[in-house]
């Protein structure tokens, strides 16, 4: 196999039908950056979860009266409660955090904003009880157990809030991946339609090297070639766009949000290590399937 | 070298069938005319010998290997041994002379070594030396050809096969081309050559294989294109 004669094949190629392999550079390219863009946000989702999952408790508020009349959870029916839950299985640690301490922490929390602090008075806020989970994510058996029993004014549990965050992350990501999967059928047949084009304009060379008994490689391989050298082409500018996002959106406008933690963003590497490889070796493969399939069903050899 | 036995050819869209138990034995170094009118087989069969078709019944050996029975990947083996000419040349227009006989040896995996020192040399045999870097359109209809037949020659094939050859010619440059064809003949490759040029046959005195409707009508050693034609 000559190297350089299926090369300089492909290189003209290319250039003759340098409208029809843009439009399927730039087809692969956008479909190829929602791919990326839709495994970014599941690898979003996924270091989010870890991050919260350590932290997420189960707040069990208390009664105005247990707020107001015991510090230490020692009476009835906080102390009852306690131990109950101390001994519950699905429990990992209890904490009581008394009015004075959620006091405390409410201007700890929100120092930044005085005229809350000023606003806030100890006994608007309620004694707790802080309960984490073995597994953070089955929240519901404690409230269902507990919901209602005397001492308890309201059971919340933080898991909700990340459960919403987490939503709205998972249909933005199905949004994208639906989009680049029907751009990925545009691209599909883009490619079919440049190799048969592609095999069309040169279908006198073509007839010639298979007089003169050239392989089915030799005749063939140029066109398959073609389609993975636009469809990598388009998956580079893919990896290329997706870290001009993580450069100048990312690191630039979310900067804050992701500064503030309230979503963990994949890092620049989780990009190029683990996003790239993807993007490129679908464009292989895609490209060079449909080109192989286009040759076996429209050229004749 | 070849040899068809009972070989008939039906092609899917036609009820006549376009060869009809037509068996032939040439040997090696032969010079063989194909004649017979338009659509009396004549491509048909040249296209059999290169398994651009399969027979519908029948055998056919090249070299003692059944064509027909052939798997599809030793085709392109055989046709290194075979060189093709055609009426319209064939050439291809974006490559110089040189380029174009190169590419036959290109495509077939030759080195570049072995393509710089067997083009020239080809191309002198067929009296092109001096023109490899002109492009086709600058040469003569006779030229053309020759480059054509310099590209079918390249690879020293055991056969070589001319559709039509002198279709697209003067008479005096056909004489030209046939010359050329004989000198290829004398260096022991067989050739095939379908044609319906009276004088060409006339005068060559070869043999002459007629068909017509699809049927061998006519085998004679040294033949002429025949009277009533």
């Amino acid at each position: 196999m000559r190297a350089s004669f299926v090369f300089s094949e492909v290189a003209t190629g290319l250039r003759r039908n340098v409208t029809m392999t843009i439009a399927m550079i730039l087809t692969t390219a956008i479909s190829l950056t929602m791919l990326g863009g839709g495994l970014l946000i599941m690898q979003t989702v996924d270091l989010t979860k870890d991050r919260y999952l350590d932290d997420i408790e189960v707040s069990i508020f208390l009664t105005d009266d247990v707020s107001a009349n015991d510090e230490n959870c020692t009476e009835q029916p906080c102390a009852d409660l306690r131990r109950s839950l101390e001994e519950n299985p699905e429990v990992e640690t209890v904490v009581f955090q008394s009015r004075e301490e959620a006091y405390e922490s409410f201007q700890r929390i929100f120092e930044q904003q005085p005229e809350l602090v000023e606003l806030a008075r100890p006994e608007a806020l309620p004694a707790s009880l802080r309960v984490r989970l073995v597994d953070p994510e089955r929240a519901d058996v404690i409230t269902n157990e507990y919901e209602g029993e005397a001492g308890i004014h309201q059971i919340q549990d933080q898991g909700v809030f990340l459960e919403r965050l987490i939503d709205g992350l998972n249909s933005f990501r199905n949004i994208t991946l639906v989009g680049s999967v029907a751009l990925l059928a545009a691209a599909l047949l883009l490619i079919a339609n440049m190799v048969q084009i592609s095999a069309f304009t040169r279908r006198t060379e073509v007839g010639i090297m298979r007089l003169v008994g050239a392989t089915r490689w030799y005749t063939q391989l140029p066109f398959l070639l073609e389609a993975v050298v636009a469809g990598v082409t388009g998956a580079l500018l893919a990896v290329a766009s997706l870290v001009g996002v993580q450069l100048f959106v990312v690191d630039g406008v979310l900067a804050e949000i992701r500064d503030a933690g309230i979503i963990a963003i994949p890092s620049l590497l989780y990009t190029v290590l683990i996003v790239a490889p993807v993007l490129l070796l679908s464009a292989v493969v895609i490209s060079a399937v449909t080109g192989y399939v286009t040759l076996r069903m429209y050229v004749r050899h | 070298m070849i040899r068809l036995e009972d070989v008939s050819k039906v092609y899917k869209t036609s009820t006549r069938p376009a060869l009809s138990e037509v068996s032939v034995e040439v040997d090696k170094g032969e010079f063989v005319f194909v004649i017979g009118p338009s659509g009396s087989g004549k491509s048909t069969f040249l296209r059999l010998l290169l398994r651009e078709e399969t027979p519908t019944r029948g055998k056919i050996f090249i070299s003692d290997v059944d064509v027909a029975k052939m798997p599809r990947r030793k085709v392109p083996r055989l046709r290194q041994t075979i060189g093709c000419v055609f009426q319209d040349f064939r050439l291809l227009s974006n490559k110089t002379v040189f380029e174009n006989v190169a590419f036959a040896l290109e495509v077939i995996g030759k080195p570049a070594h072995t393509i710089r020192k067997v083009v020239p040399e080809v191309l002198e045999l067929v009296g092109l030396d001096g023109k490899s870097d002109r492009m086709p359109n600058e040469l003569s209809g006779g030229e053309q050809q020759r480059v054509a037949i310099a590209r079918a020659f390249v690879n020293r094939p055991l056969m070589l096969l001319a559709d039509e050859p002198t279709g697209n010619l003067d008479p005096e440059t056909s004489q030209d081309i046939m010359l050329l064809l004989e000198r290829i003949n004398r260096t022991g490759t067989t050739v095939l050559m379908a044609t319906h040029d009276h004088s060409i046959v006339d005068s060559m005195r070869r043999r002459v294989v007629e068909l017509e409707f699809g049927k061998v009508i006519r085998d004679d050693a040294r033949g002429v294109y025949g009277v009533g034609h």
